[in-house]
Parts: structure tokens; C-alpha cells; sequence
């Protein structure tokens, strides 16, 4: 992939891009379906219920029928929303999604770019999507569809800065912000280990940003009917929830290669295993814990949210940022 | 903190534990021994006496008798019997008013049907719905 970054453009070479995005795109589109499917398998199995059964073998096929019925929706318009931006905005949630996982090294072959930076523009991209949401919550004309967005939007910019905070510490460690660098720096230790702190910080910060339980506040059904996406039907509507799963899908690779060692072994013996096994066991397991912790903890409160983003995750994250700086120089000599 | 853990902990062991669900419409659901459910009517113990249709607080029993076949003896034998499920409230007075039991309460209870006419059971069908009869009556 990278050999055909780098030769001049042709059709030819549009013709391999085009296609490695559509195989990326139905990979992703297979991993929605079923992280969907095993998101209501695992909270029904925690509240004691057995989940989706009925569609298929094992309800393997629910998903496929949701999805189905929502592109079968008549596409509903409100006659106040604003027509532009109406249309705009799942596209505008939607793309960043999509376009950040272009910077992701899933092995250390499979990989679409490979940039210098490629931490920055993972972080930089991702912060589109607030505009998407908030884009979505103002054209559709309606009190409740603002209030979300404006939710979401508060919430997803204070928690961008924890977040962007407790990497810090890592791109200190490493010495680059190159995704590929730091997964080859965690050959030793995992960054889970040294970096436990930012660690933390960065799961938290990422629940939030994904809009999950327990930060689901932008959607919050009991009070909000929905949030910014009240008025979306069919189609459009299938584009939020899809750009919420990508989303999932982004950070969990994202934690995999900052925190969780990318596709290295948990010890060299291991190293018959193929790396892309390793990364997508690593990769479920976060998976696995997002629908674990949807399971178990309640919504938070709005009043509570913001304090929480900006005095407590904000000063560890900080905290963590001049501990690792202390250490890194003392390691360079510098004490 | 150690309660998001112990939170955790909780939902985890869960994960493995019985499940409650019941499969319903696979296996049929034994309702306890006093429920109320679609009545069964035994046409040859009926007097006619007219009590239940006169009880029913939704009216919605309609019964027509006609004299017994045989002369020598008297009082009438029914002829019709209709309940209406769409009003029927299931309330259990009509089979509390009977006085020789004809008219009973089964513990069967689906009577989701595609169109409304469904909902109306004749004498031929109460009588038929003879499974589950309840033991008390």
C-alpha cells in the first residue's frame, strides 16, 4: 500500500485505492453488524436474558434485518429543517469516521498510510464529527435535536483535551508521534505499564467521546427522546449509528496500538501466532469491555459531566504528563 | 473506584449465570391454577337460564334457546351461544354465576387472531376449546 502512495498518480493506481477503501468499508461494515449483534448478546446475557435468538441461526441475522427495515424507511424530512444541512450532517459525522482509519497499522504490513504525524491526524479528524453532530442537531429544527448536539458538543470538546493529554505522555516516551513507531517501541513492556495513568485517563476520555455508557448523555432517551438525532429516519439515521460503531472500531485500534502493544505477542515465544491475530484479540477485548461497562454502570448526570472532564480527568492527565516528563529526562541524563 | 469494580465484578459473573428468559412461544407457558382464561361451554348442561348474558358487565354474550326436542320434558336446551372476545374482559362472573357449571374457564389465553370476525367463538368452538379446563370453578 505504501509502495503505491508513493508512485505517480494514475487511474491505475486510483482504481487499487478505490478498491482497498471498499474493502476496508465491508470489513467495517462487517464488524458493526456483528459488534452490534454481540452488544445485545452480552448486556442480554449480564441481565440475564439470552439476546437476539430469533433471525437466523442463533439470531446471527438480526442485525441484517435492522439494518434492512431502516434502509426500507420512508426518509423523512421535517418542512422547517434546513435542507443543506440536514443532508450534510451524517455525512459530516460519518466520513471523519471512516477517514481516520486510514492511519491505523493493524499489522505491520496492513496498513493504508503511513504518516509521520499519525497520531495528530487520528485526533485531528476525529474532532470533525462534533461538527457533524452538532450540524445535525441545528437543522433539524427542533429543541430537543439542539439541546443534544449542544450536549455533544460540550462533552466531546472537554473530553478531546484529556484525551489528547494522556497521549502526551506516550509520544514523550516514544519520541514520535508515528503510529508504527510506537507500537515498535512497546517491544519491552506494553505502554499499558509505564503509561497506567494515561492509560486511565485515555479509556475514560475515550468512552466519552464515543458517546457511550456511562458519558451516553448526547443521546439520553428518558429525557432527551434521543438527542441530536431525533429527526433522522431510514437511511441518514443508520449513517449516525454507523459512524458511532466506526467510531468504536477507531478508538478500539487506536487504545490496541498506544496502550496494548499493537499486533506484538504478550511474550516473543508467541510469535508463531499470526500479528493479525494478536491485534484482534487485543482489539476485542476492548470491544468486550465497552459493552461490559454498558452493561454495568448507570448514566451519568449533566451537572457532574463537565466538572469531571476539566477538574479531574484534565489535572491527571497533566499530572501523568509531568511525571513522564520527569522521567524521561532523568533517563536522558538531564538530572 | 473499588465499587466500578465490584460493578464489574457483579455483571461479569453474570454473564455465565441461568438465564430467566422462558421460550415462550416454543414452549407453552403454564399459567397457575386460577387463571382466567377462554371459557369452555358444555352445551348439555346448559338450562338457559340466561344468568351469564344477564352477569357479563361488557355484554358480550349472546345465547338463543329453543324448546327441549323431547315434549314430555320441560325448560328449554340452547340452541346459540356466542362470546365476543373483543369485549370479553375475562372477568370470571359468568362462570361464577353459572349454576350447573357449564360454562367454564380453561387456562388457554391466545386468541391473537388476524381479523376481528376471528374474535367471535360460537357454541361449536367454547365447546371444543376443552383442554386446560380449570380445576375449580
Amino acid at each position: 500500500m505504501s509502495a503505491l502512495l508513493q508512485q505517480t498518480p494514475s487511474w491505475g493506481t486510483a482504481i487499487w485505492f478505490i478498491l482497498a477503501a471498499v474493502v476496508l468499508l465491508a470489513v467495517l461494515l462487517g464488524f458493526v453488524t456483528y459488534a452490534i449483534y454481540f452488544e445485545r448478546k452480552v448486556i442480554g446475557w449480564m441481565q440475564l436474558r439470552i439476546g437476539p435468538n430469533r433471525v437466523g441461526p442463533l439470531g446471527l441475522l438480526q442485525t441484517v434485518a435492522d439494518v434492512a427495515k431502516l434502509l426500507l424507511k420512508e426518509d423523512i424530512r421535517p418542512k422547517d429543517a434546513d435542507k443543506a444541512l440536514f443532508t450534510l450532517a451524517p455525512i459530516l459525522a460519518y466520513a471523519p469516521a471512516f477517514a481516520v482509519l486510514a492511519v491505523m497499522p493493524f499489522t505491520d504490513s496492513i496498513q493504508f498510510a503511513d504518516l509521520g504525524i499519525g497520531l495528530l491526524y487520528y485526533i485531528a479528524l476525529s474532532g470533525i464529527t462534533v461538527l457533524g453532530v452538532i450540524t445535525a442537531g441545528w437543522a433539524s429544527n427542533n429543541k430537543y435535536s439542539l439541546i443534544g448536539g449542544l450536549r455533544s458538543a460540550a462533552q466531546m470538546i472537554s473530553y478531546e483535551v484529556p484525551l489528547v493529554m494522556s497521549v502526551v505522555g506516550i509520544v514523550l516516551l516514544t519520541g514520535s508521534m508515528n503510529l508504527k513507531d510506537i507500537v515498535e517501541a512497546q517491544r519491552d513492556v506494553w505502554n499499558i505499564v509505564p503509561q497506567f495513568i494515561g492509560f486511565c485517563v485515555f479509556i475514560i476520555a475515550a468512552q466519552a467521546e464515543l458517546n457511550r455508557s456511562p458519558f451516553d448523555l448526547p443521546e439520553a432517551e428518558s429525557e432527551l427522546v434521543g438527542g441530536y438525532h431525533v429527526e433522522y429516519t431510514g437511511f441518514r439515521f443508520a449513517m449516525f449509528m454507523l459512524a458511532e460503531y466506526v467510531y468504536m472500531f477507531g478508538m478500539g485500534t487506536l487504545i490496541t496500538i498506544l496502550f496494548l502493544g499493537g499486533w506484538l505477542p504478550i511474550h516473543p515465544a508467541l510469535d508463531f501466532i499470526p500479528e493479525i491475530v494478536w491485534f484482534i484479540l487485543k482489539f476485542s477485548l476492548y470491544v468486550f469491555l465497552q459493552f461490559w461497562i454498558r452493561a454495568t454502570m448507570p448514566r451519568m448526570r449533566v451537572d457532574q459531566l463537565m466538572s469531571f472532564a476539566w477538574k479531574v480527568l484534565l489535572p491527571v492527565a497533566l499530572l501523568n504528563i509531568l511525571l513522564t516528563a520527569v522521567v524521561v529526562s532523568y533517563q536522558n541524563g538531564m538530572f | 473506584m473499588l465499587g466500578l469494580a465490584k460493578g464489574l465484578g457483579y455483571t461479569f459473573k453474570k454473564l455465565t449465570e441461568k438465564k430467566v428468559t422462558h421460550f415462550y412461544p416454543d414452549v407453552p407457558f403454564p399459567m397457575p391454577p386460577r387463571f382466567r382464561g377462554i371459557q369452555h361451554f358444555s352445551p348439555e348442561k346448559c338450562i338457559v337460564c340466561n344468568q351469564c348474558a344477564r352477569v357479563c358487565p361488557t355484554e358480550c354474550i349472546q345465547l338463543t334457546g329453543k324448546p327441549h326436542p323431547d315434549p314430555e320434558k320441560k325448560g328449554k336446551i340452547i340452541d346459540t351461544y356466542d362470546i365476543n372476545f373483543e369485549l370479553c374482559i375475562l372477568c370470571d362472573l359468568c362462570t361464577e354465576v353459572c349454576p350447573t357449571e357449564a360454562i367454564v374457564m380453561t387456562n388457554n389465553f391466545e386468541l391473537a387472531a388476524y381479523s376481528r370476525d376471528e374474535l367471535y367463538k360460537n357454541l361449536k368452538w367454547l365447546d371444543a376449546n376443552n383442554t386446560n379446563v380449570r380445576e375449580e370453578n
